[in-house]
């Protein structure tokens, strides 16, 4: 099974969209 | 999202392969404001500058969650007018998720992509004859009942 390569920090993913040329998928979740 | 979507092989190759993916959470500040965070879980569709394109708030399952990217992804290449790239991705939406929640959308948004690429109304008139035949319910079919009079 795959797991998704997650980002913790929105700076860095808006870099490496800008990089990449891929737009940003921000999931905001709760842990409970 | 994470026991049941985000685990589907589907969904994490796609995820992977398209888009760069952050986690936050719910309170992570500044960015719940921001983003006016209320519930959970809330996905947006970001364009490299930060700018929300997209947004989907609850739980929606691997074969609704990927054409629901997809329409996210569409949003962001329609809105910095790279319309080729859009009606691309709307185009998957219908040809391999019809039977989706985004798909009426995308049946709209793919007539006015081809629109505005051509300057020719037929796409319009198309899109809303396709809703009317294909989603007669949705609000989506209802947006486009102007184009039936072209």
């Amino acid at each position: 099974m795959a797991d998704i390569k997650w980002i913790g920090d929105l700076e860095t993913a808006l870099s490496l969209a800008k990089s990449e040329g891929k737009p940003v998928l921000l999931d905001f979740f709760n842990p409970n | 999202m994470g026991a049941v979507t985000y685990p589907d092989s589907r969904v994490a190759e796609f995820i992977n392969n398209r888009v760069i993916p952050v986690q936050l959470l719910f309170d992570s500040q500044p960015y719940a404001s921001m983003y006016n965070v209320k519930w959970t879980p809330t996905i947006l569709m970001l364009d490299d500058g930060g700018k929300e394109h997209h947004r989907i708030v609850g739980f929606l399952p691997p074969e609704e969650f990927i054409p629901g990217l997809l329409l996210g992804m569409a949003k962001v290449n329609f809105d910095r007018d790279s319309l080729g790239q859009a009606d691309g991705d709307v185009e998957k939406i219908i040809n391999s998720y019809p039977q989706s929640a985004a798909a009426p959308e995308a049946i709209y948004l793919r007539g006015v992509i081809q629109y505005k690429e051509t300057h020719n109304p037929q796409p319009l008139k198309e899109a809303f004859e396709k809703l009317r035949r294909e989603h007669p319910t949705s609000e989506w079919s209802k947006r486009a009942m102007p184009y039936g009079l072209l």
